[in-house]
């Protein structure tokens, strides 16, 4: 475990405010809480003995970190608990399989019409569920037919205006093309040039499973990739919002990366789409003209995305359009915490926890629910029955903006 | 009054006396123990919990070094789960002599202590917070041990072989028959009567308090000077290995990572009463800047205890008084037939925690000399009783046991995972009222929020078990909360001083202690007062 | 798209003012490093409880300690102020129907049994008054560690109160031995079944013309109804007696303000920290708050200061001795010449009293008097003078302060 992680267990007063507002502690007793298994249980394990394997229950929605007031990294010290327990355990196929989006995407992707079928069929993934451990009714997400990247790549850009880079995660890449489409089109129209470099997964579902390694050659291929335009001066913008905040701090800090100068770089440049676009707002640099959307929608801000610290930007950004009512769901977490909700032994779990939120989603009536994250989006989606959009997705129709097509 | 007949008494429950009366019951005497208090709250208790290897005297005192090595294979082996094996390591940091190194690698070589040279760099991956700036490093086989565990052990090892051991057995003053000692009358401190202990012979092994019963006895100028120790325990282990100063044995030039803590010691002060241990800032100050020397930022972190303990230094009339770590801390035996003419009694005193078992065979083999009879100590080759005996302690071994309790048993003190089965059968073992006791074993309270949560579920619990009413039950709670505030008031700052903050917003803000009736802990519980609805 | 105020801060004088800005119109940020202390305390709003002794009336107690230590901050508030907020506090909190007045402070017991006095109790717990000498059958749960009835209610009465006490065994949780009070919350306000059988098996135990006092965990969404449905289950009073945390009644007077902070377009930011200002002629244009990523500045017009006291690190005791107010680096007053500590622990402390001096409307002054920023406001903790533990004052310090230094930025404001 990296010292400054550990050492911030120090700040613990065993006030127990974090256990209050975990969601995973709450819906099942095979998490004991986020005090017991950071701050609490660290004091007891020396690195390679990991004892206690009830860890690998906590999900990494970093909620815990977000409430503690004194400070402590609680789901820092999980997260690298966890890896040191995996290292030690060793780490089953399935894990290695979910934590790999984009390898998964690019396998998937030439055979996408029969890929995404099969997944729907109740046979195969009853026996995926029993071979790999996915259950059978995880909200496996259905692969593009093109990646983001194939579009981008022919995608005729404005000349001129300033420059923005767009990071798109595996999410919007083999799975979500359109959010990364919208998201262009929304940046152009905001008068910026951008700019999509080749890129690959941040390894943040790596991170989670506690692959370190792996994750770190990962993210550290992406700060390549990335770094020499934030030198340049340009802005990252993300529409993942929890691959922007691997990028800004978790992969720092949990992956003990904070001496590599290209991520640090990039991460002083990284920015959630929303968070930019409001402070163009705040430049005076972001168009209003947008057309009325009458309707309410519920929104549900992802733990990663309270994991910026930015505040709610998607609502500063939604309330300048017209007739557009949102409420702000005061709802914890999805459940899905990228691919915990996907697992087996987890995915009731992670249905307990999101069940209030997928109930009101369910009861607000409203055709559509608005979230940050692509998998929170996936999970809403799959268990409310209503669909959910990324916030830009409502500013995209709220400007007008058709489709845009490969030219 | 009651009469207690045996054939040895031994005085004093700490490392020495514990070993005494373990060796003596193991060779067939009848025996008794008795401590004022509960044992080991003596300078056992009070210690840093190192088990020697011996590196520390290697140069310095030769003699104590093999005794040192010796006594540390034998307790690795009779109580492999008190101890938890470290390993240790002396490091030449920027402050020590860079030439003491060579003597010190040659001195262990001389007196058997296995030593071996590791990279800087090899140092450095194994203990990632020691300061980056040492020259050389050496790996021994230091070790840490649980004082109370040990004890408890030998407790129950001495009355599986027939002998009684009974705590809170102040002694009021020695029986005499003519010239020989013939045992000792006690204050139960639980029914407030005497206990009037005849025995062929007495062992007096009080430590630092040796010259004061030598004196009840009538055997005065028994001279042992009071060395007081100051350490600190940080909130979580710095280090997993002991970590040594290599150069002649200096303040506060060890830390040991013991149980869920690492702890800086210690101070070296003369002082006159052993139960008078002060506390000074300057003190505090002094070890924590010693710590920056070996973990860069150790003042800095969060502190989460300080106490006091009192060496026996028997005082040697060679050396001057003022210095008091000149002063042999090999054993001091002291045979009262010979020296005052009086039979019956010997003193035992000096010495430290690592060779125990050592001093307790001299002292034994004296009495049986004294006595004319021919019995060997078997105390080296019969291992410890324990739940575990043939292992080591290791770390994670409280959070392993949880894990596999974590759905049946609640846990009360969540910091060192203390759970309520464990709580309970330690108060049915000890038969005790007192959460001080308790606590010591079990380490209830002794964890990051020093009580704030367990004391009252601890004591809540103790009231339900029967053995306090409500008045004594708020005066335990209240005496365990300055008991845990005396150790961290003079180190509060920062995080500790948070945490102290929200202790006091819970028992005083919430709970509201200071309100609630007193009564005297220790005494026979009333019938509770208030009707249990079944 | 600049607020009008960011408060820093999320405990209770933060978010009083945060509410009481929003009620204004005004549009305010909150900063917080994380959930603030809510969470800890009873549910109970505290005035004055001791002076060092018992308080039966919080309204002349506090205007005679107003006289004898013109330091504290009841001397800045004042009894008036004092009294409206404890009204608009009873109102931003609704249906948890807070009760009491500064007239008279309720004693409750506490969950050793002690008699604690407080001003305003929600209507779950004020049934618990030992005043009128009430029959009491307090109720425990087998699976809760957090509450010991039959300690608590040995106690009470050696104290001269009736006390039976008893353990219950419906739990949420069947199987499990350990669950905590915020479980036993949560699953009385889901699941019908498990009140209904709490209900049955406490029923059949308590005798008439008793009371109940059970720990204080009867619902956290759905809290007044979860008491008020048990009680007519029994048929029996039943009185909420809070115990350690995680509190629940905390936690539900958060919610209510929370609610209302989202309703009136308040943003709150939890897990950011406030590192420092951007200041210019003896004002501060904006906090600097540490995000993932990067320091941000946070324009406003006005600054509201809640970050605590030594509990939360809103001030901070360094090694060496010197206090620090961690955000703004503003002077500490009342910082102890001699030993910051006592050595009885339930003794004064010395160091209780450090923190911020302030001119009448809340603004922090140096040592010579004069206001260091002029729009920056503090509330609650950290302010100098009290003791609000042993006093049992630090409630009506939050509330009330919180309240002035909002109404003081209004004015300002205009």
């Amino acid at each position: 475990m990296t010292i400054e992680i550990r050492s911030s267990l120090d700040h613990c007063v065993k006030c127990t405010i974090c256990e209050s507002h975990c969601p995973f502690s709450a819906a099942t007793p095979l998490f004991p809480g986020p005090k017991y298994a950071g701050p609490q249980s660290e004091r007891f394990r020396l690195a390679g003995r990991s004892p206690d394997d009830s860890v690998d229950y906590c999900s990494s929605c970093g909620i815990c970190t977000q409430v503690c007031p004194q400070g402590v990294k609680i789901a820092e010290i999980n997260t690298q608990a966890r890896a040191a327990l995996k290292e030690e355990r060793g780490i089953r196929l399935r894990d290695q399989l979910l934590a790999r989006p984009s390898l998964n995407g690019r396998l998937a992707m030439p055979v996408a019409p029969l890929a995404n079928l099969s997944f729907r069929l109740p046979p195969l993934r009853v026996a995926m569920e029993r071979t790999v451990g996915i259950h059978r009714d995880a909200p496996l997400p259905q692969v593009a037919k093109r990646t983001f990247q194939h579009w981008a790549r022919r995608h005729r850009a404005p000349l001129g205006g300033p420059a923005v880079v767009y990071f798109h995660g595996c999410g919007a890449n083999y799975y979500e093309p359109r959010t990364g489409r919208m998201a262009v089109a929304l940046l152009e129209h905001a008068g910026y040039r951008v700019i999509v470099p080749p890129q690959d997964c941040c390894g943040l579902p790596l991170q989670s499973n506690g692959i370190f390694p792996a994750a770190r050659r990962y993210t550290l291929r992406l700060a390549r990739s990335l770094a020499p335009y934030a030198r340049a001066g340009l802005d990252i913008v993300a529409t993942s919002t929890s691959c922007g905040l691997m990028l800004k701090r978790e992969a720092r800090e949990i992956l003990d990366l904070e001496d590599d100068e290209d991520l640090r770089v990039v991460s002083e440049r990284t920015y959630d789409i929303c968070e930019w676009l409001r402070d163009r707002l705040d430049d005076d640099r972001l168009p209003t003209d947008f057309r009325p959307l009458p309707m309410r929608v519920p929104y549900h801000a992802p733990c990663q995305q309270r994991g910026h610290a930015i505040g709610k930007p998607a609502l500063d950004l939604l309330a300048l359009v017209p007739e557009l009512e949102v409420d702000e769901l005061d709802t914890a977490c999805c459940g899905v915490a990228g691919t915990y909700g996907f697992k087996r032994e987890k995915y009731d779990i992670g249905m307990r926890v999101g069940d209030r939120l997928f109930r009101l989603v369910r009861e607000s009536g409203a055709r559509l629910s608005v979230c940050d994250s692509e998998t929170c989006r996936w999970q809403i989606a799959h268990h409310s029955g209503v669909r959910s959009v990324h916030p830009i997705e409502l500013l995209y129709r709220a400007y007008g903006l058709d489709e845009p097509r490969p030219r | 009054m009651t009469r207690i007949s045996t054939e040895v008494l031994v005085i004093g429950g700490g490392a020495t006396g514990v070993g005494v009366v373990r060796d003596v019951a193991m060779r067939g005497f009848d025996a008794v123990l008795v401590d004022r208090v509960d044992f080991g709250e003596g300078t056992t208790g009070r210690y840093h919990g190192l088990l020697h290897s011996g590196g520390r005297y290697a140069v310095k005192d030769p003699v104590s070094a093999r005794e040192c090595i010796a006594e540390n294979a034998v307790l690795r082996r009779i109580a492999g789960e008190c101890i938890e094996d470290t390993g240790g390591l002396f490091v030449t940091t920027p402050a020590d002599d860079p030439d003491y190194a060579d003597r010190f690698v040659q001195g262990c070589s001389d007196t058997g202590v296995p030593v071996e040279e590791i990279a800087v760099a090899e140092a450095l991956r194994r203990e990632p917070l020691l300061n980056p700036r040492i020259s050389r490093a050496f790996v021994v086989p230091d070790a840490s041990m649980d004082a109370w565990k040990t004890i408890w052990a030998c407790v129950r090892s001495a009355q599986e072989y027939g002998a009684r051991a009974l705590p809170y057995h102040p002694v009021m003053r020695i029986l005499r028959d003519g010239d020989r000692v013939a045992g000792a009358v006690c204050r139960d401190e639980r029914t407030g009567e005497d206990v009037e202990i005849e025995s062929r012979f007495t062992i007096n092994a009080t430590g630092a308090w040796a010259g004061r019963l030598a004196d009840l006895a009538g055997a005065p100028g028994v001279t042992v000077v009071p060395g007081k120790g100051i350490m600190i325990a940080t909130n979580h282990r710095l280090v997993n290995t002991v970590v040594n100063r290599c150069d002649m044995p200096g303040d506060g030039d060890i830390i040991v990572p013991i149980r869920t803590v690492s702890v800086i010691g210690t101070t070296d002060s003369p002082v006159d009463d052993p139960d008078d241990l002060p506390i000074t800032a300057d003190e505090v100050r002094e070890m924590l800047d010693a710590g920056d020397e070996l973990v860069p930022g150790f003042s800095s972190a969060r502190q989460l205890r300080v106490w006091a303990g009192a060496r026996p230094l028997f005082k040697d009339d060679k050396a001057a008084a003022a210095d008091t770590r000149d002063i042999s801390r090999g054993l001091a035996l002291v045979d009262h037939a010979e020296r005052d003419g009086l039979g019956g009694l010997i003193t035992i005193t000096g010495g430290k925690a690592t060779t125990f078992r050592l001093m307790a065979e001299v002292a034994v083999d004296a009495m049986c000399e004294q006595l004319g009879v021919e019995r060997r100590s078997r105390t080296a080759e019969e291992v410890l009783p324990g739940e575990n005996p043939d292992g080591h302690y290791w770390l994670g071994s409280r959070l392993a046991r949880r894990e596999r309790t974590m759905h049946d048993d609640q846990l009360i003190c969540e910091c060192e995972l203390v759970s309520r089965g464990r709580l309970e059968e330690a108060i049915a073992r000890r038969g005790t009222q007192n959460l001080d006791d308790i606590r010591r074993v079990l380490r209830l309270g002794m964890g990051p929020c020093q009580g704030g949560f367990c004391i009252y579920r601890a004591t809540g619990i103790l009231h339900d078990e029967r053995r306090l009413d409500g008045p004594a039950a708020n005066a335990a709670l209240r005496a365990f909360v300055q008991e845990r505030w005396k150790g961290v008031q003079p180190i509060l700052f920062g995080d500790q001083l948070r945490q102290a903050r929200l202790d006091e917003w819970i028992f005083q803000g919430l709970l509201d202690i200071e309100h609630v009736a007193d009564g005297e802990v220790g005494a026979e519980p009333e019938p509770v007062a208030a009707k249990e609805v079944v | 798209m600049s607020p009008d105020v960011v408060v820093v801060g999320g405990g209770l004088a933060g978010l009083t003012a945060a509410l009481r800005l929003v009620q204004d119109g005004r549009r305010v940020v909150v900063v917080a490093k994380g959930v603030g202390a809510t969470h800890l305390t009873g549910g109970t709003i505290d005035v004055l409880g001791y002076t060092p002794d018992r308080v039966d009336s919080p309204r002349s107690a506090v205007s005679e300690l107003v006289g004898a230590r013109p330091d504290h901050p009841y001397a800045r508030l004042g009894v008036e102020l004092l009294e409206r907020s404890l009204d608009w506090f009873t109102e931003a909190t609704g249906t948890l129907g807070y009760t009491g007045s500064m007239d008279e402070n309720l004693l409750l017991p506490s969950a050793v049994g002690a008699q604690r006095p407080t001003a305003l109790a929600p209507a779950s717990m004020a049934g618990g008054d030992l005043r009128p000498s009430p029959r009491v059958l307090i109720a425990g749960f087998r699976a809760l560690k957090d509450f010991y009835p039959a300690y608590l209610a040995d106690n009470l009465t050696r104290a001269g109160i009736e006390a039976r006490s008893t353990l219950l065994a419906a739990s949420p949780r069947p199987g499990e031995a350990d669950v905590n009070g915020l479980i036993y919350a949560a699953a009385l306000d889901a699941d019908g079944g498990f009140r209904r059988r709490l209900a049955e098996e406490l029923a059949a135990r308590v005798e008439s013309g008793e009371s109940v006092g059970l720990p204080a965990v009867l619902g956290l969404e759905k809290a007044p109804e979860v008491w008020r449905e048990l009680q007519d289950r029994i048929g029996a009073p039943i009185f909420e007696i809070p115990t350690l945390p995680p509190s629940v009644p905390g936690m539900r007077v958060h919610r209510r303000f929370a609610a209302a902070l989202r309703k009136g377009a308040a943003r709150s930011i939890v897990g950011a920290v406030a590192v420092g200002a951007e200041t210019r002629n003896g004002s501060i244009d904006a906090v600097v708050v540490q995000d993932a990523a990067r320091k941000r500045p946070y324009r406003a017009r006005a600054f509201v200061l809640a970050t605590g006291g030594f509990a939360s690190g809103g001030l901070d005791l360094e090694l060496g001795g010197n206090v620090r107010e961690s955000v703004l680096g503003l002077p500490v007053a009342g910082t102890p010449d001699g030993s910051a500590f006592a050595a009885g622990a339930l003794d004064p402390q010395p160091l209780s009293r450090a923190g911020l001096a302030v001119d009448d409307e809340l603004r922090p002054v140096d040592a010579d008097g004069k206001v260091v920023y002029d729009n920056v406001y503090a509330a609650g903790a950290m302010l100098a003078g009290a003791e609000p533990w042993r006093e049992k004052s630090g409630d009506g310090i939050s509330i009330a302060s919180g309240i002035r230094a909002a109404e003081a930025i209004g004015e300002r404001l205009q």
